[in-house]
């Protein structure tokens, strides 16, 4: 709720001017009663039809009036949630931006997206409705008793038992409504996650003929759902009708006071009467403003979550104009993920000189891709040191650290668009030439100039219209082109065949000459070819140094290479 | 936001078409009889609750009624003691009639939405792989979710609610025609003024509304893509692009979404307005006529409350209109699901595969999934039982093509594959699944258990014979090692392990299964070669005296298979030991030697 307000206050001004031409809006509708009354008292009962017109001539007025209002706070409501709403998508987006790679692993990027889309659109229609409908409800309450009471100061007593009656009757729907709604939510979110799964893993339920332990699944999370569903919806059947019913009585109370009445008064009981039809209609929306009330709330709660964030790095301060070289060299480094119990690495100690190969070998897991993270400070060694290109990485500016840094991810990852801007990403001042020659080196330029558009073809969202070893190569060829003096391959050839693989490192090496790179494989093959090997295992480093040193030295490093080429080593 | 109507719950993807204009249905009328058809059973007492929703008009058709005559008893000093309690009676039967529709019908709409949800899922698994390949999961899933509940909570509410609005609409027309038929006239006025209005807006927002809803397509797209690949975005250091692409979409879709808001919006104030003129038009003239003394104060008091029991149903009317619209919509292409063709049922006596020996045999088989690019063009093979084969070739040579077949995800184009000497479609689906202990690239996990995960495939296994799986797969130790060990949740259905970590889960299931025949498709990929090593032997251990297909880039995986077969183009290019294809230089020597360095 408070993050709702703090985006109100921004827009107080507007708020306020809505809410007011709600509030005239609702007086208009509840005085029309009140001239109503004396076109009967005045005009009927003293049979002067000039009168009922000049009274009917202020209605019209009043009428008018209330349409000005109407119109206004719709258009005043539409556009300032809509802003909110702009805003906050854009503060969200703002913030997830500046984000450390630590806080994105905490809050997951498909929480995040959902946030920016369902919780946002969740906030604006609340936002909306609050200036719509449900202030309606209590200005229209608070202005029919007014109104009431100063027409009629009799009927005081009744009127404040029938409200606080209504009151008690609101507030217990709520209270009692509340966690039910909640709890509808969760188990929606149930059904959503367990449809997701059988959607996403359904080879596997084919391969495992589990259809029926998934139906079984999903008609649990279903009948979850039905079961809150009703349990929520017969509050409001409970309640709904009752204060209905309280109101109705409201009305046979007037009647019955009213019963020796002075029939010079008969108008102003008919307003009266009125006044309590238009307090049960607004009074109608009190479901709404649970459900909405409910929704936005959670909406809210998980945005606050992305806020709450604090970026888990502080950005350095040297900045461009020094010297920058390709050496990178870890001084006793260490690191351990938030939340983590030991650390993913330990104790790194080597040195890359500019325009060396360094092939990182190890088993899965064993700390490779956490060691390369360091380098353009995805995350900040919190023991020892990393230095690159001469600075130290942690008080390195990160935008001019990774001015310099190119890497390709294990996971290929593209973005809709076409084939150039897709690799112009990572450089957008690339000339076409460039693009063509990193291309080239990433042997993607003839499957590319294969498509009918060449390099002006589209790629679908995530790039699903390529192979995976396309993939690859495009992404190889996106680091290329921003002319690293650090390239980072991790892992990026694992859908490349053999053959591709070979002649892609080969191109890469003749390409970047000057450039200081680091390569991730599981292939032994593949780290060979490289000037220095690291050997890592359970985050610790096993091994450093060339191949035929580590054949002899390192018993690890001796093991995966008979594994994948000496012989038949394990039959 | 009327009242009455349902509360309308979100899921993902629901954002798409929230505040869009109904979509027409094609065929109401044989949709709806097939929902009639479909929830049978599950729509018991719904026409005891209908009849509830009848009686509940009676209070807004006889309250103004009675109110006018107190009214009159009031003004002329006679007593009212015999209409107040009439009025009382009403009152309290109105509360018991809406108390019961409302607290039976929540019962009711939700046994219909869980028999609907429970029919769609129950064809969903019926239905071919094919299916899911072709279609968006989120698309499917919004089916599961949001369109179950707004086509039933819809049909089921909207019918109640249109049934209270007709009765009162004949009912507060008839006692007003009766009582004075120009007052009526006068009442009528706002309602075609309304009428007009909601025709004219809807005109004008429907093209608002669908350029809303594709700003916001490319919105989400966006904020989609970024956010999913933002490490991506980080490391190129494209946030000031990314953010100044997001700021544009955003900018462009709040300015549709505004205007769209406000052209909308006039409709609900403009109509209230209306209806007060139509108060004071009826005031005015009931104040003429009553001083006339042609009609009694009383009819004026029942008149003006009329005039609100009338307008409401009007207003509402298109709305619910609109919502029964979009839900029959919502309701065929849930049937569209349900009417796909499910996997082909097993042919009658077909047979039950229990403990094949596993000879295998490809005859001649041809594939493709888009006519006008065939992937096998005729593969003929036999495999004795026992055999290990591996399968080498580029990517999208048709290598995974080859396990579907078998595996019957897809049926043959041409060609017959037989399993112990019989065609696999002369065995039940089932029982042919059951033979298979199948590993994917895509680790497969559930936001279960890690026990769950590996007994998926054998429920009945117990925590020992689960921990032998784990371990003969090398998953033991590094479970262990997690704070709840076997019981540890997958909260994010796996994400929180590594890759090589999901897959020895994976692994550990399918040697769990027992399946006389093993399938892994590129499954150790992504583990290195030391922890596939483990694999391997566990592999082999398993793969003795059963024949088992092996996917794979990493040529050194599979090294030992007793058959090693290369695809290309469709065709089976090579056959072979690993020692055989070397020395006979081809294709897969030539792979060979660039994995290897040599």
């Amino acid at each position: 709720m408070k993050l709702i307000l703090s985006y109100v206050k921004r827009h107080l001004g507007m708020y306020i001017a809505a809410v007011s031409f709600l509030a005239l809006e609702t007086i208009a509708e509840l005085l029309l009663p009140a001239f109503m009354a004396s076109i009967v008292d005045v005009g009927i009962m003293g049979k002067d039809i000039s009168q009922i017109l000049r009274y009917g001539a202020i209605m019209l007025a009043i009428a008018l009036a209330g349409a000005v209002g109407a119109i206004m706070r719709n258009v005043l409501s539409s556009r300032t949630s809509q802003l909110i709403g702009f805003e906050l998508r854009g503060d969200i987006y703002k913030k997830v931006m500046s984000l450390s790679f630590e806080n994105i692993d905490n809050v997951k990027p498909a929480a995040i997206i959902t946030r920016i889309t369902n919780d946002v659109t969740q906030i604006i229609q609340f936002s909306q409705g609050i200036m719509r409908m449900i202030l309606k409800t209590p200005i229209t309450c608070i202005g029919a008793i007014a109104l009431l009471i100063i027409q009629t100061p009799r009927q005081f007593p009744v009127m404040a038992a029938i409200l606080a009656i209504s009151s008690l009757l609101i507030y217990s729907n709520m209270k009692i409504g509340y966690p039910r709604y909640s709890i509808l939510q969760s188990k929606l979110d149930r059904l959503n996650t367990v449809s997701r799964e059988f959607l996403a893993n359904i080879r596997v339920v084919k391969a495992f003929s589990a259809e029926e332990i998934e139906s079984a699944k999903f008609q649990d999370a279903a009948a979850g759902l039905s079961q809150s569903s009703v349990r929520a919806t017969r509050v409001l059947a409970v309640f709904g009708p009752l204060i209905n019913l309280t109101v109705n009585f409201g009305i046979i109370l007037l009647l019955y006071l009213s019963r020796s009445q002075n029939a010079s008064e008969i108008g102003r009981l008919m307003a009266s009467i009125n006044y309590m039809t238009q307090v049960l209609f607004s009074l109608g929306n009190i479901s709404n403003i649970l459900n909405n009330a409910v929704r936005a709330t959670a909406s809210a709660n998980r945005i606050k979550e992305i806020f709450s964030e604090n970026p888990a790095q502080q950005d350095g301060a040297l900045v461009g104009g020094e010297a920058f070289d390709g050496t990178v060299s870890f001084e006793n480094a260490s690191f351990t993920y938030s939340g983590a119990s030991r650390p993913a690495v330990e104790n790194i100690t080597f040195r890359a000189e500019q325009g060396e190969s360094i092939g990182i070998i190890g088993s899965t897991g064993s700390g490779k891709t956490t060691l390369v993270s360091l380098v353009p400070r995805f995350y900040d060694a919190s023991e020892g040191r990393v230095v690159v290109g001469g600075h130290d990485a942690a008080e390195t500016n990160m935008d001019f650290l990774r001015r310099h840094i190119a890497i390709v991810p294990q996971k290929a990852l593209l973005f809709t668009g076409t084939i150039e801007e897709n690799l112009r990403f990572g450089n957008p001042s690339a000339t076409g030439g460039d693009i063509k020659d990193a291309a080239m080196a990433a042997s993607a330029h003839d499957f590319i100039e294969s498509f009918p558009q060449g390099y002006n073809s589209m790629l679908g969202q995530g790039g699903v219209n390529l192979s995976g070893g396309q993939k690859q190569r495009l992404c190889i060829a996106r680091a290329l082109i921003s002319n690293p003096k650090i390239l980072i391959l991790d892992d990026c050839t694992s859908a490349l065949d053999a053959t591709t693989e070979s002649v892609v490192l080969n191109a890469i090496r003749s390409e970047s000459k000057e450039a200081t790179v680091l390569i991730i494989s599981q292939r032994i093959s593949t780290v060979m070819r490289c000037e220095k090997i690291l050997v890592m295992e359970d985050g610790l480093m096993k091994g450093f140094g060339t191949h035929s040193q580590l054949m002899e030295s390192c018993s690890l490093y001796q093991a995966i290479y008979s594994s994948q080429i000496g012989g038949k080593a394990y039959v | 936001m009327s009242d009455g109507l349902p509360p309308q719950r979100r899921g993902p993807g629901s954002f798409v078409r929230s505040g869009a204009r109904a979509e027409k249905p094609k065929d109401t009328g044989k949709t709806v009889a097939r929902l009639w058809k479909t929830t049978s059973g599950a729509r018991k007492g719904f026409g005891w609750v209908l009849l509830l929703s009848v009686l509940a008009s009676a209070s807004s058709i006889f309250s103004p009624l009675i109110i006018g005559s107190a009214v009159n008893s009031i003004a002329s000093g006679n007593p009212i003691a015999a209409l107040i309690a009439a009025l009382a009676a009403l009152y309290v039967c109105d509360w018991l009639v809406r108390f019961l529709q409302a607290f039976f019908m929540a019962a009711i709409s939700q046994k219909v939405v869980l028999r609907l949800r429970e029919a769609l899922f129950g064809a969903m698994k019926n239905l071919p792989l094919a299916f899911f390949d072709l279609h968006q999961h989120g698309e499917l899933m919004s089916r599961l979710t949001n369109d179950i509940d707004s086509v039933s909570t819809t049909l089921s509410d909207s019918l109640a609610q249109l049934m209270v609005y007709m009765f009162t609409i004949i009912g507060v027309l008839a006692i007003m025609l009766a009582s004075s038929p120009l007052l009526t006239i006068a009442s009528a006025i706002s309602i075609v003024l309304v009428y007009f209005l909601t025709k004219a807006v809807t005109k004008r927002t429907r093209l608002l509304y669908s350029d809303q809803q594709r700003f916001l397509g490319k919105l989400n797209g966006q904020i989609e893509e970024s956010i999913s690949g933002i490490n991506i975005v980080k490391a190129f250091r494209r946030e000031e692009d990314m953010s100044a692409e997001f700021e544009a979409m955003n900018s462009d879709y709040c300015k549709a979404a505004t205007q769209a808001a406000i052209i909308s919006g006039f409709l609900m104030p403009l109509t209230g307005v209306i209806n007060n003129i139509g108060y004071l038009i009826i005031a005015v003239s009931a104040g003429i006529l009553c001083a006339q003394g042609r009609i009694s104060v009383g009819l004026i008091s029942s008149f003006l409350l009329y005039s609100r029991q009338f307008q409401r149903p009007f207003v509402d009317i298109a709305n619910i209109y609109n919502n029964l619209q979009s839900a029959v919509a919502g309701a065929e292409r849930v049937f569209g699901i349900i009417d796909e063709e499910p996997e082909p049922i097993d042919a009658p006596g077909a047979i039950e595969l229990k403990k094949p020996r596993g000879d295998i045999e490809f005859r001649n088989i041809h594939f493709s999934y888009d006519p006008l690019s065939p992937i096998l063009k005729g593969i003929s093979l036999k495999v004795p039982a026992g055999t290990r084969v591996a399968i080498v070739g580029e990517t999208g040579a048709g290598k995974t093509t080859i396990i579907n077949l078998l595996t019957r995800f897809y049926d043959l184009g041409s060609g017959s594959i037989i399993l112990d000497g019989n065609d696999l479609k002369s065995y039940s689906r089932e029982s042919l699944r059951k033979a298979f202990g199948i590993v994917l690239q895509d680790t497969s996990l559930f936001g279960d258990s890690i026990r769950a995960n590996i007994s998926y495939g054998n429920r009945d296994a117990s925590l020992e014979e689960i921990i032998s799986a784990a371990e003969a797969a090398g998953a033991h130790a590094f479970i262990t090692r997690l704070s709840e060990g076997y019981d540890t949740v997958l909260e994010q259905g796996g994400n929180e392990l590594s890759q090589g970590e999901r897959q020895l889960i994976t692994i550990a299931r399918a040697v769990l299964a027992q399946s006389p025949i093993l399938i892994l498709d590129e499954a150790t990929s992504s583990v290195d070669t030391l922890t596939e090593q483990k694999i391997r032997q566990a592999v082999l251990m398993l793969s003795s005296n059963r024949t088992s297909f092996m996917i794979a880039h990493r040529l050194s995986t599979i090294r030992e298979s007793d058959m090693i077969i290369v695809i290309a183009d469709g065709q089976i290019a090579e056959m072979g030991t690993h020692d055989e294809l070397v020395s006979f230089g081809g294709r897969y020597s030539e792979m060979y030697q660039a994995q290897s360095g040599e």
